[in-house]
């Protein structure tokens, strides 16, 4: 088979994995937060109302489409498609399982294994914020504008925490591929914790997901969409699929950055003091490796929903002040004690 | 004290943004406006606008008889009818002189703090919406579905309720009252510490609420505030116990008071008067069971209500401050003039001045703090 | 005036956000398992606090306030006499009544001496409120569990006489009659009433008797047999 192909069917898998997890997330949300708020949520499409992200998919497309007659239309039509396709797009350097040999042929799981991954990571991940800026502002209302305004504030600011929180991690590891970070956290660290890079960064780590949280704006941090104080934010005159992208993408938004904590913190696609691959087959062990790193994923995911159903939101200017004043102080502090051990154990 | 600098800033009037903030709007509770002058996120000036439920209660009220306006109130604070209801009813009791019999009287009192501790639970949940917690709703606005099968078995319906008549009550409590109060003050004592556990220490939570819209108790004083907003300023002021009504100088409840006026304060005692409403409903209910089986419910009443000529203010303390009614007589069986002074509306005209200088998002949490109803406000 | 700033110090568990946001975590967590369990029980009403609508029906209270409905006595009579206390008290003025003679030949049908010959109540305007069945002296006219009261025509919103006895029908059949209320006990009347002079025109009980006047709605008065007199 030629690499291209082969380029090509991941790249199509990864497409589809990711529209899938969106897809699956909003059952999960609704579901979910129903079971934790004593109510039954969508039941009636398919069993366990598996079908309902279906029904809303048909609804979505089917719906008329409006561009509000003051809107800019370009911009308008523009921003869910920013907004969709960076959260796509950054998924292209995380590696989703080991390798799998088909054929004779090994072929590693991960689309492109970029020896800068990271960097690539970082700079497609603040790339959604255009999306959320251009749809507000070419809305031309009030809400949608404030909602963007404040898209732009949240993101900006939480993009340093969160790429001072990863320097700390390539500082450790030494490298800036993604895939070689995975190789780094096999074996075990002080004899008996898994060799992972929530164990060597705890603080990282906390820090890093608060910025995610930041990053995929959900609560608490869902400031630019704050559905009851500007009515739903950024995209508050969209309808039909043009609002499902953006539903869509922070959801794809959700599941890449979950993928990176696993990626970055928890080890990749390997199980803790087992190695999968002395004793399962080529096949099985891609299959395996894939399923690890996705339980994982999973667990993230599920743990966006579990805290947007349980914390309240921030206010504009604590946010600011909690990113500000917190958490890039934090972030330094850990920066300069990983710098330190590092000093001292090399 | 020190004073927050914001509005102090002179601003080119040309710069400010007026955004207007409902009718119709996730966040304004019923039909309510706000016509806000912001510069960036801070508001400058709020103006708030009534008038959007007006229904013309007081004028619909010259046309119908006494018994007829009862379900008019039903209408005003709908999520706290029965209050609305007493308070109207106790107000031609004192036109008329008469006197209600004491079990009466204590079914009043039971299904009153009934309804407070469902108007209280509705308030509570929903400014836990608007600051982003959806959950706490939920787990209190089940137990308001309990107390509001209360309402409906005790005469068939569950949000305007017309409960009771002039000079008393037309049914004894119901049956489902006796064999659920027993279970019901637990679950409704432990949805408050569900609320409490995910809201009171979080410090998202209270960053979002201690210290917003801080009002002194001399400016709510100035501005006619009642109730829990009062209360909150830390003023004790509760009509139950200060102008007593009914039983409630023979009960043994606490008052709860606050500090700083903010939203905070006005949750926490939001909060705190629910326990005291359950305390209250156990005392009456003890009361209740010494009564007689066959005590009456009604007072002497005759058939077409036509009370002498005169007028008469009467007010009680509703869950969301004092609800008073002032009607004239003129002998004839329907009344020449009904005035209601209803808790939201003096609330409210301070809405602008509570929010001055704050953020959009407070605007929100001010909004759901005071629990402003605009079926009361507009009437 | 200015308004005061506050300041608050919080422990430093507080201050950290994380310990409190983890407790809270835990607490939907038990709530999130506790459903998950229930979800998995047989049956419809599975999740304790949901009526699933069409399949699940909650218990309606014997005393709802819901569609009207026009009694009959236990003979298969007509109660209503066609007085229009109802229509008269009506807040939202709802109930037209026509008062009638039974036709010849017909008498048996209907308990009193007159009857309605045409009883319309326009849902559209009804508040169910519930006061035409306290005002009706007969008890003819009650509020049963019907709740379900929407329709394609604004037509079919007003409702006749017929549509009104085939609710009675429907509630008997359905065993949703409402119970015949309890007397409201009232405060003894002072000796000198003004209801003597009335109650001495009948053979009633006179404490009942001065019940009923003072009530104003009348609520005690629905016993059929006291309609034959």
């Amino acid at each position: 088979m030629e690499d291209w192909i082969i380029d090509l069917i991941k790249v199509v898998f990864i497409w589809v994995w990711c529209l899938l997890i969106a897809v699956v997330m909003t059952w999960v949300e609704r579901r979910a937060s129903a079971m934790m708020q004593d109510r039954l949520g969508p039941n009636r499409a398919g069993p366990f109302g598996l079908l309902q992200p279906l029904a809303d998919g048909i609804k979505l497309f089917t719906k008329e489409e409006i561009i509000p007659e003051k809107a800019k239309s370009i911009l308008y039509v523009l921003g869910p498609a920013l907004f969709a396709l960076p959260a796509f797009s950054a998924y292209a350097v995380v590696p989703f399982g080991d390798k799998i040999v088909l054929g004779g042929k090994e072929i590693i799981l991960q689309v492109a294994d970029v020896n800068i991954g990271f960097l690539y990571v970082l700079a497609i991940g603040s790339m959604g914020v255009y999306g959320m800026v251009v749809g507000g502002w070419a809305s031309n209302n009030k809400y949608s504008i404030l909602g963007g305004l404040r898209a732009t504030a949240q993101l900006i600011s939480y993009e340093v925490p969160l790429g001072l929180a990863l320097l700390a991690v390539v500082l450790l590891y030494g490298t800036f591929s993604l895939r070689e970070m995975v190789f780094q956290q096999s074996g075990t660290f002080l004899g008996f914790l898994p060799n992972w890079g929530f164990f060597k960064q705890p603080l990282g780590f906390i820090l890093f997901l608060v910025a995610a949280y930041a990053e995929a704006s959900r609560v608490p941090f869902d400031l630019p969409e704050a559905e009851s104080e500007l009515v739903n934010g950024y995209h508050t005159e969209y309808g039909g699929m043009k609002l499902g992208l953006y539903l869509f993408g922070e959801y794809v938004n959700l599941g890449t950055l979950s993928a990176i904590i696993v990626t970055i913190y928890f080890g990749g696609w390997q199980l803790p003091y087992v190695d999968m691959s002395a004793f399962l087959g080529p096949v099985a062990y891609g299959i395996a490796s894939f399923l690890v790193f996705f339980l994982k994923q999973a667990f993230f995911l599920f743990l966006f929903v579990w805290v947007r159903w349980t914390v309240p939101r921030f206010r504009y200017d604590q946010l600011m002040g909690l990113g500000w004043k917190s958490l890039i102080p934090l972030c330094l502090v850990n920066f300069f004690i990983t710098a330190l051990l590092v000093q001292l154990t090399v | 004290m020190d004073y927050d600098p914001v509005c102090q800033i002179d601003r080119d009037p040309d710069d400010l943004v007026t955004i207007n903030i409902g009718p119709t709007h996730p966040a304004m509770h019923g039909t309510l406006r706000v016509i806000a002058k912001t510069d960036g996120e801070t508001i400058v000036s709020a103006e708030p606008e009534i008038g959007y439920l007006h229904r013309g209660v007081e004028k619909l009220g010259e046309n119908f008889t006494y018994h007829q306006f009862i379900p008019l109130t039903d209408r005003m604070n709908y999520c706290s009818a029965i209050a609305s209801n007493v308070a109207y009813e106790m107000a031609v009791e004192k036109l008329m002189g008469i006197k209600v019999p004491p079990k009466a009287q204590l079914v009043r009192t039971i299904m009153m703090e009934l309804a407070r501790i469902a108007d209280h639970q509705v308030l509570v949940g929903i400014l836990g919406v608007d600051l982003g917690a959806l959950t706490p709703f939920f787990y209190l606005i089940i137990q308001r579905e309990e107390i509001y099968d209360i309402f409906e078995w005790y005469n068939g319906a569950r949000l305007t309720n017309t409960f009771g008549r002039i000079g008393g009550v037309n049914a004894d409590l119901p049956d489902k009252f006796h064999e659920k109060w027993p279970t019901l003050r637990d679950t409704i004592r432990k949805a408050n510490e569900e609320t409490d556990a995910l809201l009171t220490k979080n410090r998202i939570w209270l960053d979002r609420s201690v210290g917003v819209n801080a009002f002194s108790a001399e400016d709510a004083l100035n501005w006619g505030f009642t109730g829990p907003c009062l209360r909150a300023c830390g003023v004790k002021r509760d009509l139950r116990r200060d102008e007593p009504y009914m039983f409630y100088d023979q009960f043994d409840f606490k008052i709860p008071v606050g500090k700083h006026g903010d939203v905070f304060d006005r949750y926490m005692i939001r909060m705190e008067e629910m326990e005291e409403s359950v305390k209250i409903i156990d005392q009456a209910y003890a009361m209740y069971q010494e009564m007689p089986e066959d005590a009456p419910l009604m007072a002497k009443v005759p058939k077409i209500i036509k009370p002498p000529e005169g007028e008469c203010y009467h007010a009680i303390e509703t869950p969301n401050g004092e609800l008073g009614f002032w009607i004239r007589s003129d002998g004839s069986d329907k009344p020449y003039r009904i005035k209601i002074r209803p808790p939201c509306y003096m609330v409210y005209q301070a809405f602008g001045e509570l929010v001055k200088g704050d953020m959009i998002s407070d605007t929100i949490a001010c909004l759901s703090s005071l629990n402003i109803i605009a079926g009361e406000l507009d009437r | 005036m200015p308004k005061p700033v506050v300041k608050k110090e919080y422990p430093l568990t507080v201050r950290v956000y994380l310990i409190e946001i983890i407790k809270g975590l835990g607490l939907t967590w038990k709530h999130f398992v506790k459903n998950i369990r229930y979800s998995f029980r047989k049956g419809p009403h599975t999740v304790p606090t949901t009526w699933q609508y069409p399949e699940d029906r909650r218990p309606i209270s014997p005393n709802f306030r819901g569609a009207h409905m026009l009694m009959l006595n236990d003979r298969g009579q007509e109660l209503c006499v066609g007085c229009g206390m109802c229509a008269r008290t009506c807040p939202a003025k709802c109930i037209t009544v026509k008062r009638g003679k039974p036709a010849e030949g017909e008498e048996d049908r209907y308990a009193g001496k007159t009857c309605c010959e045409d009883f319309t109540i326009d849902m559209l305007r009804c508040i169910f409120c519930g006061f035409c069945e306290e005002a009706c002296p007969k008890g003819a006219i009650v509020l049963g569990q019907g709740h379900e009261l929407a329709e394609y025509t604004m037509e079919a919103c007003i409702y006749d006489k017929a549509r009104l006895l085939a609710n009675y029908e429907a509630a008997r059949a359905a065993g949703t009659l409402k119970p015949k209320p309890k007397k409201v006990p009232v405060d003894a009347p002072p000796p000198k009433a003004a209801a003597a002079k009335k109650s001495a025109a009948k053979a009633a009980p006179a404490a009942r008797k001065a019940a009923k006047d003072a009530n104003g709605a009348g609520k005690e008065a629905k016993s059929p047999e006291g309609d034959k007199k």
